[in-house]
């Protein structure tokens, strides 16, 4: 092994470090550690002259190591890991010791900051002992993608990426394209025509040369990796094809809840209460009529079916109440003298124009009534004859305190939206997580919405939780943005803090193959040992402390390199004081 | 050559007794100076040797006394190579389970609370004791019981408990024989591979585990791989090479041969292991499952406590 000469850098970061820590005496106590060669104090070690001093004591001093006592690595890892690239060094020769979130901004003793500051910088100098240079690794990304789901986030994904050029497969189960928005009438809050909204788009896709439409189709298993994904598709005449791809585009979209589970509503017993899709069929009709064809004199809306309520879904569904609002509004032109009750939990109209759209109902002699769903939900039952009305909806009133029965020819339920059924088979299909309501989750809730924990695969749309057309719109557009800057790339640079299996030492037990999130690891039956895939590996290090033989080694991870650190910080040259 | 136990129960020297009428090519190449099992050679006989006047000495026995101690730094003296054989001399072996008890816990144990022990003056052994004749002394027992290599600098290992015979006698004629030795520290007579890759039972990627089992309670076809019947069997954990005559016996394999070379803590790799086999999410079904594991600590640390990076339990003074 070569001589293992280390650079340390302590850094000030202005006063934000050196105000609670004596940095240049860390720095000085470092320089008598082994392997230390030169050990510095800088004021800033992120500024261009900070990176300048490594890259030219790397080349001065022959050093092949740097550490470097500053910030978090989330933020300066990259920086300094460049710094050591352009000095010429593995940018994995490099160890970061965070002495400011862990030392300076939160500790009160100067010198028992100080000391702790020394234990983290002792295990960094311990740990980069024993770095090994990694090399970066590519692969090239393959043109094609396939998107499952044919409803509006579906659809405008597809078109996005087939007007640039490339190659789409898009797969629907149903016999045919629009997804949920294909069964609504009116869109709230500007009362769109769904269909004309939607069905110049379908047609687009059927014509695009650059889309291939899949109906009647189920995705049967997925396999591969970001740039190179295959898959089998099986149509309803059981025919099979295979497709290959680079990019995934999950847009399966959702279901709605079964207001049945709820006995309080009568869903299915009494035929007069139905579900707002089954509504939209009856306003598409163009006649608002009670199961006996009567024109029915009182409507109620049930909000919140299903949603807001730990029995059901803990979740808001967002669109119900628009939505809602919209029903009272098509009421009251189709029936200008009816009765309108909107019985909500929580009136939650919110994104452009829907608070105007409420103004509005309020004005249309609309009567909001507010329930409690602590206090239990309202009661639908049948009417006696005397009643003048078919049901009866008892509840309490939360604003006036009362108890109160409203009259009511027709119900209806604002029901849940929910994850599609077909939503975890999916997420096991393809190798991505699902929230507990079985909702793709999105590699970073904030800064990383449409993109998954597996590279190369994005979910869009209301399988990632309950959105409107304008959101899934953005979503599927942003998704594509993606794929196509993957695309023109032409290849990715992937993980290589990835796993390793020394096929010397490995036994062949076979415990890491099920812990593996990614499915990264296989079993050679020839050579009777696992293998890690190393472009599907994410590096996580779930197999390595997993595998009871030691032949995985979690690249810039090993137990060596951890147990190191570890010694370093129980260096008993840097105990704390008590108190 | 010479053989010595430490703490010991014995199986060691008798595993060198196994070598049967291969004995003759034993003592055709070596003489045996020193084997207190065999031999009535006394503890000054070895004190006056030269320095190097043995050649190997096989170290059998953890090292829990000033007795084990003053033996082993002799026998370092006296020896051109000093193997840890067995499990104990290499990890601590079952003698160092004592280190999830302090020196006092064990003393007041088996000559206090007894029950099979009659002590009304409630005596405990002594170093030094004077009587009429003189004074008796006995060795100093230790709070630790430590490894060979936590005492002396040592050569090889040699894994086992015992070591098995054929092993052995590959070891000594690879070094009678003048065949260039591997470099100083590593283990003999051992594989680099886990048990699994000799075990003949059937492995899958099925280790989801539900309920722990202890051999007795399942009805073993003797082909399934025992960790995948619920049964915590330490073989990927521990270095082939024995013949894994305890799985070929229908016992899963308990850990005696050590860890292979990257495992530095074999109950650390093997408890972390075996939780990720537990098949539950929920926190008390975890802990429901983990409960039925009868003595993790002495589980998945019976050969390797003092070895291991824990060591031991701390001390109550220091908790």
């Amino acid at each position: 092994m070569e001589e293992v000469r280390i650079g340390v850098y302590v850094c000030w970061c202005g006063n934000n470090i050196a105000k609670m820590v004596d940095v240049e005496d860390v720095s000085r106590e470092m320089e008598t550690l082994p392997n230390v060669v030169i050990s510095r104090d800088y004021k800033y070690m992120c500024s261009d002259p900070g990176q300048d001093l490594i890259i030219s004591d790397v080349k001065k001093h022959k050093l092949n190591r740097v550490v470097v006592a500053a910030c978090s690595p989330r933020i300066h890892e990259l920086t300094f890991r460049k710094a050591l690239e352009n000095a010429g060094l593995n940018p994995y020769m490099f160890q970061m010791a965070n002495i400011r979130e862990h030392v300076s901004w939160v500790h009160r003793s100067r010198e028992n900051a100080t000391k702790k500051a020394k234990s983290l910088v002792a295990a960094a100098i311990n740990r980069i002992q024993w770095h090994e240079a990694l090399n970066k690794r590519s692969v090239e990304i393959d043109p094609a993608t396939l998107i499952v789901g044919g409803g509006i986030s579906g659809i405008s994904a597809a078109l996005e990426i087939a007007d640039s050029g490339k190659q789409v497969y898009l797969v629907e189960k149903t016999s045919q394209l629009g997804g949920y928005a294909a069964q609504i009438d009116l869109i709230s809050p500007f009362m769109y025509n769904a269909a004309q909204l939607i069905n110049p788009k379908i047609e687009h896709v059927y014509i695009h040369p650059n889309i291939k439409v899949f109906l009647n189709t189920q995705i049967e298993e997925i396999s591969g990796y970001i740039g190179n994904f295959e898959t089998k598709i099986t149509n309803s005449e059981n025919q099979s094809i295979e497709l290959k791809f680079g990019n995934i585009i999950l847009a399966i979209g959702l279901s709605t809840f079964n207001p049945s589970k709820i006995q309080n509503y009568k869903y299915g017993i009494i035929p007069d209460v139905v579900t707002s899709l089954e509504l939209e069929q009856v306003l598409k009709s163009g006649k608002i009529l009670t199961n006996d064809g009567n024109v029915p004199q009182n409507i109620a809306i049930i909000h919140c079916v299903g949603s807001r309520n730990s029995n059901y879904h803990e979740y808001c569904s967002r669109l119900c109440c628009k939505n809602a609002l919209k029903y009272s509004n098509l009421v009251r032109s189709a029936i200008p003298d009816a009765n309108i009750f909107e019985i909500y939990a929580d009136m939650r109209a919110m994104g452009n124009g829907c608070e105007e759209l409420y103004s509005a109902t309020s004005l249309k002699n609309v009567m909001f009534l507010m329930f409690d769903q602590k206090n239990g939900l309202p009661e639908v039952r049948e009417a006696s004859s005397k009643d003048n009305c078919k049901m009866l909806i008892e509840f309490d009133e939360k604003l006036s305190g009362e108890r109160i029965e409203v009259p009511a020819d027709l119900v209806i339920l604002m029901v849940a939206k929910e994850a599609h059924k077909e939503a975890k088979k999916l997420a096991q299909t393809v190798g991505i997580s699902m929230c507990g309501n079985q909702f793709f989750i999105e590699r970073h809730p904030k800064l990383d919405p449409v993109a998954t924990t597996t590279d190369g695969i994005y979910v869009v749309g209301s399988c990632q939780a309950p959105k409107d057309i304008p959101d899934s719109v953005a979503q599927a557009r942003a998704a594509a943005a993606r794929i196509l800057g993957t695309i023109n790339k032409g290849s990715v640079e992937v993980e290589v803090t990835t796993a390793k299996v020394n096929e010397d030492t490995c036994c062949g037990c076979q415990t890491c193959i099920s812990v593996c999130p990614y499915t990264a690891i296989s079993f050679d039956e020839e050579k009777q040992v696992s293998v890690v895939n190393e472009v599907l590996c994410k590096g996580c290090g779930t197999c390595g402390s997993a595998c009871p033989t030691g032949a995985i080694r979690s690249q810039h991870f090993t137990d060596r390199q951890i147990l190191s650190q570890i010694k370093g910080l129980l260096d008993k040259s840097f105990e704390l004081q008590e108190g | 050559m010479a053989v010595y136990w430490g703490a010991a129960c014995g199986g060691c020297c008798v595993s060198v007794l196994d070598v049967h009428e291969k004995l003759f090519d034993v003592v055709a190449n070596a003489d045996l100076v020193f084997w207190p099992i065999a031999l009535d050679i006394k503890y000054a006989d070895v004190e006056a040797m030269e320095d190097k006047f043995i050649d190997i000495t096989l170290f059998n026995g953890a090292v829990r006394n000033s007795e084990n101690e003053h033996m082993a730094k002799v026998l370092r003296q006296k020896s051109k190579l000093l193997v840890a054989y067995g499990s104990c001399a290499h990890m601590g072996g079952i003698p160092g389970l004592a280190n999830f008890s302090t020196k006092e816990e064990i003393l007041k144990q088996v000559y206090l609370k007894n029950i099979t022990t009659e002590n009304e003056d409630a005596t405990l052994p002594n170093v030094s004791y004077e009587v009429e004749e003189g004074t008796l002394t006995l060795p100093k027992f230790y709070n630790d019981v430590r490894t060979l290599d936590q005492t002396v600098v040592v050569d090889y290992y040699m894994p086992g408990c015992p070591p098995q015979t054929e092993r052995l006698l590959e070891v000594f004629m690879a070094i009678v024989s003048g065949n260039e030795l591997p470099p100083k520290g590593s283990v003999i007579g051992a594989y680099d591979k886990g048990q699994c890759d000799e075990c003949t039972r059937k492995k899958t990627d099925n280790k989801h585990i539900k309920e722990f089992k202890r051999p007795f309670e399942i009805e073993d076809d003797g082909e399934t791989c025992f960790l995948e019947q619920g049964v915590i069997c330490l073989g990927p954990a521990t270095r082939g090479g024995c013949g894994h005559r305890c799985i070929e016996g229908n016992a899963p394999c308990r850990g005696c041969y050590g860890p292979p070379p990257d495992v530095s803590d074999p109950g650390a790799k093997m408890m972390s292991a075996v939780a990720t086999m537990i098949d539950a999410n929920e926190p008390e079904e975890i802990e429901r499952i983990t409960n039925q594991i009868v003595d993790p600590a002495g589980t998945f640390y019976r050969f390797s406590l003092p070895g291991s990076i824990l060591r031991r339990k701390v001390k109550e003074s220091l908790q």
